[in-house]
């Protein structure tokens, strides 16, 4: 899941200064499970921005706001027409994804982003996120008995541990575990400890040409016969 | 939220279509259990939060008389009570008690209007038969209660001895349906119902009661010195003094058999053996009272019986045998059977028998009578063989306790009234669904024990001597402390707006109880018979999903909130400062009343049912409607009779002040305090703060004053 912050207040009220009507628009998919723009977001927002605008003593924007059940697919924001008609600005709780999906749907009003967009990570408790998936696009977690080096070790080496583990623990920061320590206990547990003796040779990053694109569906010509 | 939550009712206009009411609660077990279905986790909840004359009116609105109930009932809800799986029941009659007495019940005057000529005779004056008068004159009925003794009341005056239901709540009663209008006669026994349909009364309700003993069937039982148990009560009840000697056996097993045995005590009598077939798990008494009557002295032979009485020397001997539990018999209990060779003798000077009694209706009546002489009547319109006769309370059940009385006594009053009127009966559907099923082991460990507070009691010494009430009433404390032992079954969240759910697993992992769970499908549940109602899950629900079945969340705080800020703007005092304070417990103790009563102009106590339910949006509210200081006022965690609050509050105070400070608001504008603070007086607390928020204010104001 996609796990991201709000944006601090100052930022989105600088943002938001050009502007008169805004539509706060919240997510109600990722950044609802993540808390940082789901309804409930939205609507604290809402009382935020109209609490700093009274207490700053002018009365210059009003704002308006709605979550979609998901930003990111551009059949859930046909809600937002009449709503968007009425705004000079849209200010999205969703993430980068979220935000440029509503810029593609409403292209000819503003599109703010309201919260920084982290990474894919699942929750370790409740408010505590992690990062897991770096979307490299060649997984070898079969290697790393489920623990992702890419994402999880500092360096993001292929053949760990370097020498900057101590006790289990990072050398960049000593409360975070070492990822190769993981996956060595965790291949030691699954019988599998000689995937640690391996080389893997260096992978080429530059073989993720951005943007990328992925396709699904099979090329059919037309006409084509079936038998 | 106060523009999106109508926004948020608009955008699932179905599913608030569907539910057109905020409160779906589930019915209690409790109230499920109660004869007269009476609103009990309501009064209960209203106690708990010290609205004593509001936990009053509920009562009143399912019970005509609950003075009555509040000492003599056998309360079947704390049988059903579910604070019974986790320790023991709440004390429900001993709340109601609490609520009759403090609650003003006495200056309770219902006002009624005769809207209906037809008049309605009652025969007997029994809690059937006043529930029915009190019922039908409220309909507007002309009606008339016809008894055959001096004065009202059936067993609740004949059957019951005076030091469990003093004469004056009776009376009290009484008197309360003669100022309604309804006609008494006393020392009238009714031969015949063609007398009564001759006098122009177009219906009668039968409920004549079950006064009549049954008799042992053992040799030597017409011996002088041998009472029957209804009869001996009867006397006593009516002021005589029988003399019952010194030494006294009853044989029996119910409250009859106990109420005898505690009587004769009361007399005069030194050794008093009750005389019981089966065992003490078997015994029909309520275990209360059979617990009062040993602490005072009375003997429990269990497993007991007589089998041949005979008279010698002015004193009765008594062959007693003894006996053995066999199989189950039809009522369910295990069967006793005579040890034979165990028989043993005691002498006694009087033997009273109390193994049940029968009701004794006249002949003349021309009433179908069935299995142990009751009356047969069909059960949903308690209509009787004869055209407009109806008939109720012991006479139809045999001997049943007071609610199942007063509840067929309003029965009857309805039906009554569809028989008038030409109408189909109809049957009462239950508009609400009950909760079932049993609370789980892990929910049961999450749940904090509380202890049980029984209402004082006179000691045993003292409650010998004379016929004064042996229980006493509650204290004010002890009462709203018993209360929030409620567990408010059925009153718990659920997740209303399923679609806006994102499974995120946030009610899951807030609960304090471990009640949301992930079913098969993936979908989340949040199941009604294990939900404690705390509203955690409801104020951290970040699609806001979730709500309370009975709305005491965000919903009635942003009513409530709004209707205050209005009073509050109209004041126009400086510097405004809001305090949301728990509403349980609080004016009982004192501590929210003293708030209330020394808040200096510009402090507004808003009242909840919990803090926990405060989010930070009503703090951000508060302050976008001009107030310059918020705080929230619970009982910590110690006090609080659910889990974990206090962490929840702070966190999203925590929250509110980190939003704040980005606005350039100062983090000590929003404090929470603990009511139940001994160390500091609360007052001083808040006149501190009071002084901060004050000091906070002047520096903002000044600078306003420089920029202009």
């Amino acid at each position: 899941m996609i796990v991201a912050e709000q944006k601090p207040l100052e930022e989105i009220r600088r943002m938001i200064v050009p502007y008169e009507k805004i539509l706060i628009v919240g997510c109600g998919t990722c950044m609802t499970v993540c808390g940082a723009g789901s309804e409930r977001e939205a609507s604290l927002l809402h009382s935020t921005l109209h609490l700093a605008q009274t207490r700053s003593g002018s009365n210059t924007h009003s704002f308006s706001e709605y979550t979609v059940k998901r930003q990111c697919d551009l059949e859930f924001l046909d809600v937002l027409v009449d709503k968007v008609k009425e705004v000079d600005a849209i200010l999205s709780l969703g993430c980068g994804v979220g935000v440029q999906t509503l810029a593609e749907r409403f292209p000819d009003t503003p599109v703010l982003p309201g919260v920084n967009t982290f990474f894919m990570g699942a929750a370790k408790e409740w408010g505590v996120w992690d990062e897991r998936c770096a979307a490299c696009g060649d997984c070898r977690l079969a290697d790393t008995a489920g623990i992702c080096p890419i994402t999880r070790c500092t360096k993001g080496i292929l053949n760990g541990p370097c020498a900057g583990t101590k006790n289990g623990k990072c050398e960049a920061n000593k409360d975070m575990d070492c990822s190769w320590i993981l996956i060595y206990e965790q291949l030691e547990r699954l019988g599998q400890l000689e995937k640690m003796r391996r080389y893997y040779p260096p992978r080429n990053f530059r073989t993720i040409p951005r943007p990328r694109r992925l396709v699904t569906k099979a090329e059919i010509s037309p006409g084509g016969s079936n038998g | 939220m106060f523009a999106s939550s109508t926004d948020a009712l608009k955008r699932y206009g179905s599913d608030a279509a569907k539910k057109p009411s905020f409160d779906h609660t589930l019915m209690p077990p409790c109230q499920e259990a109660c004869f007269l279905h009476m609103e009990i986790r309501e009064y209960v909840d209203l106690i708990a939060q010290g609205r004593v004359m509001e936990a009053l009116q509920v009562i009143r609105e399912s019970n005509p008389f609950p003075s009555i109930c509040a000492y003599v009932c056998t309360h079947p809800c704390e049988d059903a009570c579910r604070r019974g799986q986790v320790d023991k029941p709440i004390a429900i009659r001993a709340l109601k008690r609490f609520a009759v007495e403090f609650g003003g019940d006495r200056m309770i005057r219902p006002e009624v209007e005769t809207t209906h000529e037809e008049r309605v005779a009652i025969v007997g004056s029994g809690p059937a038969g006043l529930a029915a008068a009190y019922y039908l004159r409220k309909l507007g009925y002309p009606v008339s209660v016809f008894e055959a003794h001096s004065e009202l009341g059936g067993m609740l005056r004949v059957g019951i001895p005076k030091y469990r239901l003093p004469r004056e709540v009776i009376d009290t009663e009484v008197q309360r349906l003669i100022q309604m209008g309804v006609e008494i006669r006393t020392n009238s026994p009714v031969i015949s119902l063609d007398l009564l349909f001759n006098m122009g009364y177009k219906a009668i309700f039968v409920t004549v009661g079950a006064h009549q003993g049954l008799r042992l069937g053992i040799e030597g039982e017409e011996s002088p010195g041998i009472v029957d148990g209804a009869a001996f009560l009867r006397e006593v009840n009516l002021g005589l003094k029988p003399s019952v000697g010194r030494t006294v056996a009853i044989v029996g097993g119910g409250n009859v058999a106990i109420d005898a045995a505690r009587t004769t005590l009361r007399l005069g009598a030194g050794e008093v053996k009750i005389l019981y077939r089966r065992s003490r798990e078997e015994m029909p008494a309520d275990p209360a009272e059979v617990e009062q009557a040993v602490e005072e002295g009375v003997e429990i032979l269990f497993l007991v019986a007589p089998s041949k009485i005979e008279r010698k020397n002015g004193q009765l001997e008594l062959t007693c045998i003894r006996m053995q539990l066999g199989e189950p018999d039809a009522s369910g209990r295990r069967r006793p059977v005579p040890i034979q060779g165990s028989e043993f003798n005691i002498r006694i000077d009087t033997l009273i028998t109390a193994i049940g009694q029968a009701p004794q209706v006249p002949e003349d009546f021309r009433l179908r009578i069935g299995k142990g002489s009751t009356i047969r009547v069909d059960p949903v319109t308690l209509t009787t063989n004869r055209e407009g006769v109806f008939a109720g309370g012991d006479a139809v059940t045999g001997p049943a306790t007071v609610v199942q009385a007063l509840a067929t006594g309003r029965q009857a009053a309805f039906r009554i009234d569809d028989y008038l009127h030409h109408r189909y009966p109809l049957i009462s559907k239950k508009e609400r669904e009950t909760l079932t099923g049993d609370l789980l082991p892990k929910t049961i460990e999450m749940i904090r024990k509380l202890t049980r507070c029984e209402p004082p009691v006179l000691p045993p010494q003292a409650r010998v001597k004379e016929f004064v009430p042996v229980e006493l009433v509650y204290d004010w404390e002890s009462a709203v402390n018993e209360a929030r032992r409620c567990l408010r079954c059925g009153m718990g969240a659920e997740i209303l707006f399923q679609d806006k759910c994102a499974t995120c697993l946030t009610c899951l992992r807030v609960c304090p109880y471990h009640v949301p769970y992930l079913d098969a499908s993936g979908t989340i549940q949040v199941p009604a018979e294990q939900c404690q109602a705390c509203g955690i899950c409801v104020a951290e629900c970040p699609a806001k999903a979730v709500v309370l079945r009975k709305p005491q969340d965000r919903r009635q705080i942003d009513e409530e909130l709004d209707h205050i800020l209005k009073s509050a703007a109209e004041s126009k005092l400086k510097p405004l400062i809001i305090g949301f304070c728990c509403q349980y417990g609080l004016y009982g103790t004192g501590a929210l009343a003293s708030l209330w009563r020394e808040t200096k102009a510009g402090i507004w106590i808003m009242p909840v049912l919990c803090i926990a339910k405060i989010e930070t949006e009503h703090i951000l509210h508060v302050f976008k409607m001009g107030a310059e200081g918020v705080f929230i006022a619970g009982c910590g965690q110690k006090q609080c009779a659910r889990e974990n609050t206090a962490f929840w509050v702070l966190q999203r105070i925590e929250k509110a002040r980190k939003i704040l400070a980005q606005i350039g608001l100062e983090s000590q504008r929003v404090q929470a305090f603990n009511l139940y603070t001994t160390d500091e007086n609360l007052a001083m607390v808040l006149d501190k703060f009071t002084e901060q928020i004050g000091g906070l204010y002047l520096a903002s104001a000044i600078k306003e004053e420089v920029k202009i």
